[in-house]
């Protein structure tokens, strides 16, 4: 479903993804993590075509996101950390405006549907500002999903979403990856990633340094392979002690 | 506490200057600083160093007029407090920060001392507002000195008499009256007053003679016996003591308005510091709204900006299926609101016939006629101008959601097409009306250069779209090459710079256009000087004009290809920011 080879993007002398490669199958989730600056978001935005690599290829269902970019994607959704929408669309006509982005037909159905799946059906006529943080975040979906991606990008997807919200968003995730949607999430919550994701791939000043499962991922650098925890390794890869927060009072 | 709270501006203050002194290190803000100074020197400061003989003189009010002009101001300076009083409907809320709400709330500071906080923080406000207004009525005479200060003393004190207002308001809600009974009041009040002050003046004054409309001089006695005689006279007291110091033409008659002036003043601020009236729980919802529409602005997101916003009815319906630029147009067409509406077209073209016929039958209908052809020429003219700096429903609202519009399926010119459709649309519809009056006035009224007038309307007809399609592709190509310049990102500048650097852009958008007229105006001569000789001089306009038309559409079709490429190609990390 998507396939990166040799991903580089630079910003003058500062390198911040790093001839990265990996390929996601259909129904996979895939875990992007790494520490703040490790170039997740550059990944994100260069795999839905967002800003130019500056080398590499990416591909998405077949189709080179360089040179075919509009068939590429046709097939992606972007759901991006803060909910982006346009203030002076109600709910239903941002669903009317993406269905004719992406010529959805039937999109009068399937809008209905996806509002009642994610409650907003009696905000059908509210703009973004009468809306709360979830709900917005609820209406990107929509929109996104409209289109049935074949492939879904999330970065921090749980950002400001009440515990309902998460349950939800994790349920529709590993709903659309059973349908055969490849995945990827990049965040900072790693009992997220750990619970959802099928693979882990972790990025640290834009490189690669580990790319698995989490049991593979696990026996990479734990030495007591099999009982450490998501949060352990990811400490160990990327060589930052996981040292317990100072509490006022107590001596560092 | 006092302390605390002018530390905090004037480092406040001191640290905004010294971050606009070292933004001066990159060019395109000293540039900027140089022309935006250069430009406030010319228009404003030198008059302030002028004696009068220079263009203050000139410019200057005749002494004659400046007791109507202060009883004028005192008038307005009433209607604005009757509407203070009138039309705001929601609770007392001083708006702070929500820095300062999550500072000074909770902090052990009174109410009283956040009303002083929010006083001595207006203060900022208000002289750089009186040093602006200084520098433009110092251009039509009076001392500078006495402007700043007269204009200081207005506004501080009209600030007062809101925020008073306001709180009056509160406690009137407190006490069950609502504010449809308390708008039924003021309107009774301010209706029995005009009623009482026509009543007298229809009684005590003579009605104006043809002598009293002769001149102006004649019209401005007649203006200052209703307004300074009987009941006016009193009722403008207050406002002409507030004015008073603003008009005094010495030091001699400054100092002697000045007292009474701040007395107001000082009763104002006895008045509203000493009302405790709870704004707490109003002012945390406004500094949060205030939060969201500072965040809006500093995206570039200005239409988010606006204090209320409603969900608007599309123009059109859209299809699912067809052009997916369309879907751009019909998105940034709602966003245009309902101010341009098909029934507002309607309805402007339906007042504009009516108007036309009622001119038709005038006897001056003929000279009516030719002075109204005039001015919507020059409106048209206005129009080119103006409007693609005005309908900013492109790339330039919208370059804060580019990463939206990057994920779309959708090629470079697509997209850029889609962008610059709708302000097009609403300003070619907005030429179209005229030329429609254009049209009107020839068919209604005798004219003697009918034949001219049509040839020109169907070719102005005919090129305005393509004319403002490639006028707005200017402003549109500019965001996309220059966004820190001209779009009101996250670090917008402000102040002397941003002047500059819009004269910058408004001077190189001129001469990008001249040169685009070029192939078009040869255009145009190459088809109307063959067409003048074989069929006289008026008819070959349209056609002339049509040849220009091409040409124009096609270096706008040029245009919007190399401005989708140019958004394909588009860093929007770099050109938007995270």
């Amino acid at each position: 479903m998507v396939q990166v080879e040799g991903l580089t993007k630079l910003y003058g002398d500062f390198t911040a993804v790093n001839e990265l490669t990996f390929s996601i199958q259909p129904g996979e989730v895939v875990g992007l993590v790494g520490p703040n600056g490790a170039g997740k978001t550059t990944t994100l935005r260069c795999l839905a075509g967002i800003i130019p690599p500056s080398r590499g290829t990416v591909r998405v269902c077949g189709h080179d996101l360089a040179s075919d970019a509009l068939a590429a994607k046709k097939q992606l959704a972007f759901f991006t950390d803060e909910p982006r929408l346009f203030d002076y669309l109600t709910v239903w006509q941002h669903l009317n405006f993406v269905a004719r982005i992406y010529q959805v037909t039937d999109y009068e159905k399937i809008g209905a549907t996806l509002l009642e799946e994610l409650e907003l059906a009696p905000k059908r006529d509210a703009l973004p500002g009468e809306l709360s943080r979830g709900m917005k975040q609820k209406l990107v979906i929509a929109c996104g999903l409209l289109h049935s991606p074949k492939v879904i990008y999330f970065d921090e997807p749980l950002t400001g979403l009440d515990p309902y919200g998460i349950r939800r968003m994790k349920d529709s995730i590993l709903q659309r990856a059973r349908d055969g949607a490849a995945i990827i999430i990049s965040s900072h919550l790693l009992h997220l990633v750990q619970e959802i994701c099928s693979r882990i791939l972790i990025l640290k000043n834009g490189k690669k340094i580990a790319d698995g499962s989490l049991a593979e991922v696990t026996h990479k650098f734990s030495q007591t392979a099999g009982d450490a925890s998501l949060e352990d390794i990811f400490f160990r890869a990327t060589s930052e002690p996981a040292a317990p927060p100072v509490l006022p009072g107590e001596a560092p | 506490m006092i302390a605390a709270f002018l530390y905090l501006q004037i480092v406040s203050a001191r640290n905004r200057l010294v971050s606009r002194f070292q933004r001066l290190r990159q060019p395109k803000y000293l540039l900027g600083a140089v022309v935006g100074g250069l430009y406030f020197y010319f228009y404003f400061f030198r008059y302030l160093f002028l004696g009068h003989n220079g263009r203050v003189a000139q410019a200057a009010l005749p002494p004659e007029y400046g007791a109507v002009v202060e009883s004028l101001a005192a008038l307005l300076l009433f209607i604005i407090v009757l509407l203070a009083w009138l039309l705001p409907g929601d609770r007392a809320a001083l708006t702070f920060t929500e820095a300062e709400v999550a500072f000074f709330f909770p902090a052990p500071v009174s109410r009283r001392m956040l009303v002083q906080f929010k006083l001595v923080r207006s203060q900022l406000r208000i002289f750089f507002s009186a040093l602006l207004l200084t520098l433009f009525s110092r251009r039509f005479g009076g001392h500078v000195l006495i402007h700043a200060f007269g204009w200081w003393l207005i506004l501080s004190t009209m600030s007062l008499h809101f925020l008073g207002a306001s709180f009056a308001r509160t406690l009137l809600l407190d006490h069950g009256i609502s504010n449809r009974r308390r708008r039924l009041l003021v309107t009774a009040l301010a209706a029995g007053l005009g009623i009482f002050v026509w009543q007298w003046a229809k009684k005590t004054l003579p009605p104006p003679t043809a002598a009293d409309t002769a001149d102006l001089t004649a019209l401005a006695n007649y203006a200052q016996q209703v307004l300074h005689t009987g009941p006016a006279e009193g009722l403008l007291y207050p406002f002409h003591l507030l004015a008073r110091p603003f008009f005094a033409a010495d030091a001699a008659a400054f100092f002697s308005a000045l007292a009474p002036a701040l007395l107001l003043f000082l009763l104002h601020y006895l008045w509203v510091t000493f009302a405790d009236v709870a704004f707490e729980e109003a002012s945390i919802e406004a500094s949060q709204k205030l939060a969201e529409r500072v965040a809006a602005m500093r995206a570039g997101n200005w239409q988010a900006a606006k204090k209320t916003q409603k969900a608007k009815r599309a123009w059109f319906r859209l299809t699912p299926t067809g052009p997916a630029a369309t879907a751009l147009l019909w998105k940034n067409l709602i966003c245009v609101g309902q101010i341009f509406t098909a029934r507002l077209w309607l309805i402007l073209a339906i007042i504009v016939i009516a108007l036309v016929a009622g001119f038709g039958q005038s006897s001056h209908a003929e000279n009516l006629g030719t002075v109204a052809v005039i001015i919507i020429a020059a409106v048209l003219g206005y129009s080119l101008l103006l409007g693609p700096q005005l309908l900013r429903l492109d790339f330039r609202h919208d370059l804060p959601q580019a990463e939206i519009l990057k994920t779309f399926p959708l090629r470079g010119w697509q997209i850029a097409l889609g962008e610059i459709l709708a302000p097009v649309v609403v300003l070619a519809g907005f030429q179209w009306l005229l030329v429609l009056i254009g049209f009107g006035l020839v068919l209604f009224l005798p004219g003697k250069h009918a034949a001219l007038i049509v040839a020109i309307g169907l070719s102005a007809a005919c090129v305005l779209p393509v004319l403002d399609f490639l006028l707005l592709l200017i402003p549109n190509a500019a965001v996309l090459l220059f966004p820190s310049w001209v779009q009101a990102g996250k670090d917008s500048p402000r102040g002397i710079e941003a002047t500059g650097q819009r004269l910058i852009f408004a001077i190189g958008q001129l001469l990008a256009l001249l040169v685009a007229l070029v192939p078009a105006t040869l255009g145009f001569l190459a088809v109307y000087y063959p067409l003048k000789l074989a069929i006289g001089p008026i008819t070959p306009i349209p056609f002339a004009a049509l040849a220009a038309t091409v040409i124009v559409a096609a270096e706008a079709a040029l245009g919007v290809w190399w401005l989708g490429r140019f958004f394909e190609r588009l860093d929007v990390t770099e050109a938007v920011g995270n």
